[in-house]
């Protein structure tokens, strides 16, 4: 029981971040990447950005889904380990933005991979970005992590 | 029985296994907070009091994550290599005095200096051959760095621990230990600069960061590596970290022994030791910080044509103090 | 008309005589030549002969129902000539010019992908912005192509061996970086076949981000418009709001108030600044230089807090649209921005320092993918690419846009041509900014910032440039008097510096690739659009 608790408490406090961007016009991109600079510093919470999806516990994802880069982001989905969460960054991410119906693009991220956390914005800022994190962190504290195995 | 008891006590408690174990975690927070800190931010803060509990919380997630084994790995080797890898570092703790006596008491013997280094580079070897069995273009350039890396800083490094060897008169690392007077760093500085350099390359941290390199090749030779075994190897490069900085501590900077207040030699000989290595873990953590990563090649030049002959002068200069502080009779 | 432009027309009628059809100036003192398409190598021959310096801008193709024009804008002298030509439908081709000045390369493989129209004697016929699996003869920007028919089928994005030429049985090893890859923040395939640690041949594979923004904008209203090209790419979003609104409001024939240039000056600085910024920290990263990185991000958070005084959102600013801008400038906010922009300056010292000094990032640096100023010519780069390698060329300079004709201000050049060079063209850049917006906003004329302008465009064509932080942007607009415009074409810097990328990467070593490519700046949204 308290192994179980264990288990919950470190995979809390150690949620290791790969970014991937599916067709995204980079304002997304750079927010994300500015959790890292000195002013907002995500590594207090245990956020590292990690370079291969084997090592990663969530994918956070910018921009719509291009032809192109479909069948890229289901196979770093598949890479994942799991437990393995998703976080659909910026609007073009949530639902296609303003490039919905274009002829190169097939929607949003939830259109190839499933999304646990949508965070809206064009871009969103930084602390919101952060804000959507920890709700996915909290939301996982109370659902049954350990039978995600 | 008692003497047992004591055994077991020491091997895998303290100050062996767990304190070893224990130990790298907190170097780990060290680092981190240090790396942090010089980049103006502040680091890892709310696992545990200021982030202390961090590197232990990385530690047990891993263990719980899904175990991928991709297919065409030559399974066996891919299987071994992290937990041969950091069993052989840990095993090289035990030659090292930590309380002022090695983990196993009266193991050491003459020449078990050379024997640590060696167990080092086999150590390296496995780490080679975990980023070579993952079959992954990737790992394996990481997995080549990291032995194209190591044929160049080995032999300074030998060079290097010779010279305390030789004003100690005696290649056993706690002899070395124990018959500094007066710590060798400040009796042959130059050695122990250099030692100090060629650990940043043995540890592959910047400026010799290449296998590592990130935005070059990924994950390097940890590419592949999922759950358990992830989490192995970079335990076992933590434990790399504290090992160098500890042979770093025995031979230069007189190990454990410093002085006693009030009895208890135990307490107060550990107590030294974690200092020297915390201030060898800072030293090398805050040159990481303030260079870039070379590349292979410009790594080769700085090991062959700059490291190894200025080890060698050090030897040099090294027997030419040795000899003026105890001339040769006869 | 320039006297310039007097002296190139006069030549070019000496040469082709009866041959050219046509000389018109859609656009107030722009110059557009037509001729048949035989017609049309000649006619660029002149060009490129006349001044070595000349290159290709853009290649626009338009759809005009029974024929696709082409017109090839060519960049000399500080201006831009275009040659207009046209060819059927049904057979449409022509003769490629990647021979008289290769870097056409990427311009008619794109119009090729998109329009259909085969190019004779192009060195290659692989797709460049379209998937692999794009059904072959339908091309989106014609306007009969019904893209409904397309199944939504995932593609098949499967490493194949099609994309780099067989290798002849030289044993090199084939290292792919991308689309997901650390050193690359977009996603973008790059072929590399190795010996050794030698890189012997580079294939960039282009498209992954390419979202049809050109094919969408004629589906909306140009005031829509303006905020679909701001988000073609987020770092450099108001140079594309500004070259877009500039364009539209040269079809119209109005000028903005002079505060509203200003204004316009001030938000293009602010976005140069923070992308420069942007780029010099990612370069730290790539090179293994964190400390550099964090810093650098650390000191451009100012930056973006400025952007969020001035226009409320910190990246994507929609601060400028046709006719001005669309909020005014507080007085009580320029002593805070000066303020701000002063504690930059002096850490721009402090970073030119280190530049200049540190040991280990000059070795990663310094004669590391260099560009000789020939090739930087041929290939026709632009922007601190182009500058790096000693070609003079700004757009602020040489066609002054917004205030820049009346703010003093120092082109920066160097000319060794490696990455460091590109990385100081940028640091000094940014002290150059800041001058140009502390004069701006000591000078800020009073009066309205935005005019009134009519729904409905005059039918009519113009093209604008404006000097983005990667280079020369430029945008050529056609609208046909409704509200939605006819053709939007938009030719970004990085699609005309890609060919460097294959030039510096090829002979050197891999570890200095990701080094290399970072030094140009590449930013791959603007690329695909």
């Amino acid at each position: 029981m308290c192994c179980a608790s264990l288990v919950k408490w470190a995979r809390l406090k150690s949620p290791w971040v790969l970014h991937f961007n599916s067709g995204a016009c980079n304002a997304c991109d750079i927010e994300v990447v500015a959790l890292l600079t000195p002013r907002y510093d995500v590594e207090r919470f245990g956020i590292l950005l990690e370079p291969s999806p084997r090592h990663a516990d969530v994918l956070l994802t910018t921009g719509v889904v291009t032809r192109q880069c479909a069948d890229r982001l289901k196979r770093i989905y598949e890479q994942m380990p799991e437990p393995k969460f998703v976080v659909a960054i910026g609007a073009c991410a949530c639902s296609g933005g303003v490039f919905e119906g274009n002829y190169n693009v097939l929607g949003g991220v939830d259109k190839v991979i499933p999304v646990d956390v949508y965070v809206p914005g064009c871009p969103p800022k930084p602390e919101a970005i952060i804000d959507g994190i920890v709700k996915l962190l909290n939301s996982a504290r109370e659902a049954k992590l350990d039978d995600k195995r | 029985m008692s003497l047992n008891l004591e055994f077991v006590f020491r091997v895998l408690v303290f100050p062996g296994f767990a304190f070893v174990l224990l130990f790298t975690m907190i170097c780990d927070w060290v680092e981190r907070k240090i790396e942090a800190r010089m980049q103006n931010r502040i680091g890892p803060t709310y696992t545990g009091p200021a982030g202390i509990l961090q590197p232990f919380a990385d530690f047990v997630k891993l263990l719980t994550k899904e175990d991928i084994v991709p297919l065409d790995t030559k399974n066996f080797v891919f299987r071994f290599a992290p937990i041969l890898s950091f069993s052989i570092f840990v095993f090289a703790f035990l030659f090292l005095p930590i309380d002022g006596a090695n983990v196993i008491l009266n193991s050491s013997f003459e020449g078990d200096l050379i024997f640590v280094l060696t167990l080092v580079s086999v150590a390296n070897f496995f780490l080679f051959l975990s980023g070579w069995s993952s079959t992954n273009p990737y790992s394996a350039i990481g997995a080549t760095r990291v032995l194209t890396q190591f044929l160049g800083y080995d032999i300074p490094l030998f060079i290097l621990a010779l010279a305390p060897a030789f004003l100690a008169h005696n290649l056993s690392i706690s002899a070395i230990a124990v018959n500094q007077r007066f710590p060798f760093a400040l009796l042959i500085p130059w050695a122990f600069v250099l030692f100090i350099i060629t650990l940043q390359a043995e540890l592959e941290k910047d400026p010799f960061d290449v296998p590592h390199a990130e935005t070059e090749i990924v994950g390097g030779y940890e590419t592949e590596y999922t759950g358990r075994r992830l989490a192995f190897l970079k335990l076992a490069k933590d434990v790399q970290i504290i090992l160098g900085a500890a042979i770093a501590v025995e031979l230069f900077l007189s190990g454990p022994y410093g002085p006693v207040f009030f009895g208890l030699p135990v307490f107060w000989y550990t107590l030294w030791f974690i200092l020297k290595l915390l201030m060898v873990i800072v030293i090398t953590e805050y040159l990481t910080c303030v260079f870039a990563r070379l590349r292979i090649d410009q790594v080769l030049v700085a090991n062959w044509k700059v490291l190894l002959p200025l080890s060698i002068l050090s030897l040099v200069a090294t027997i030419a103090i040795g000899l003026w502080l105890n001339p040769v009779v006869g | 008309m320039t006297s310039v432009e007097k002296k190139i027309l006069m030549l070019l009628s000496d040469r082709l005589g009866e041959k050219i059809l046509q000389i018109q100036t859609p656009q107030l003192g722009k110059v557009f030549v037509r001729v048949n398409a035989g017609v049309l190598r000649d006619a660029l021959r002149v060009l490129f002969e006349e001044n070595e310096s000349a290159g290709i801008s853009a290649i626009t193709g338009v759809d005009l129902g029974k024929s696709i024009e082409l017109m090839y804008h060519v960049r000399t002298h500080g201006t831009i000539i275009t040659v207009r030509t046209e060819v059927p439908k049904e057979d449409a081709g022509i003769e490629s010019i990647t021979d008289l000045i290769p870097g056409a390369n990427f311009h008619e493989r794109e119009v090729a992908d998109l329009f259909g129209v085969t190019f004779d004697g192009h060195p290659t016929q692989r797709r460049l912005v379209l998937p692999d699996s794009w059904p072959r003869n339908l091309f989106p920007l014609r306007k009969d192509a019904v893209i409904a028919s397309i199944p939504n089928k995932l593609e098949n994005a499967a490493v194949s061996d099609e994309d780099m030429q067989p290798s002849e049985g030289r044993t090199l090893i084939k290292v792919v970086m991308g689309p997901q890859h650390p050193a690359l923040i977009e996603p973008e395939k790059f072929s590399l076949r190795v010996d050794g640690e030698i890189v012997k041949e580079v294939e960039p594979r282009i498209g992954y981000v390419h979202r049809g923004i050109e094919k969408a904008a004629e589906n909306r209203t140009y005031l829509q418009d303006i905020y679909l090209v701001e988000r073609i790419c987020g770092i450099c979003n108001a140079c594309h709001a500004a070259c877009f609104c500039q364009t539209v409001e040269a079809i119209m024939g109005i000028s903005v108030p002079p505060r509203a240039r200003y204004l316009r000056t001030v938000i293009l600085e602010l976005n140069r600044i923070h992308s420069h910024m942007l780029l010099l920290g990612h370069a730290g990263l790539e090179i293994g230089y964190e400390t550099l990185f964090q810093y650098m991000w650390r000191d451009r958070e100012p930056v973006m807090d400025i952007v969020e005084w001035l226009t409320g959102n910190r990246v994507i600013a929609s601060f400028i649209t046709i006719g001005g801008v669309r909020r005014d400038l507080k007085e009580e906010m320029i002593p805070k921005i000066k303020a701000e922009l002063t504690n930059l300056k002096e850490k721009m010292s402090f970073y030119k320092h280190l530049f200049d000094s540190d040991p280990t990032l000059k070795m990663r640096t310094k004669n590391v993918g260099v560009l000789s100023k020939q090739d930087a010519l041929k290939l026709c780069v632009v922007g601190p690419v182009a500058r790096g390698s000693g070609v003079n060329m700004d757009v602020r300079k040489d066609e002054p846009y917004a205030a820049y004709d009346e703010i003093p201000f120092n082109m920066v050049t160097y000319n060794e041509g490696d990455s460091w060079a590109r990385l100081m063209v940028r640091l000094a850049e940014i002290g150059e900014s800041i001058n140009i917006i502390n004069y701006a906003l000591d000078n800020l004329p009073s009066g309205p910032y935005r005019v009134r302008v009519p729904r409905i465009v005059p039918a009519g064509e113009a093209f604008g440039r404006v000097e983005a932080p990667r280079g020369e942007l430029f945008y050529y607009v056609k609208s046909n008097g409704t509200a939605y415009p006819e053709r939007v074409k938009v030719r970004t810097p990085t699609f005309a510096n890609i060919l460097s990328f294959v030039r510096i990467a090829e002979g050197g070593n891999v570890a200095d690739v990701p080094a290399s490519f970072v030094s140009l700046d590449p930013c791959f949204s603007c690329t695909d659009r």
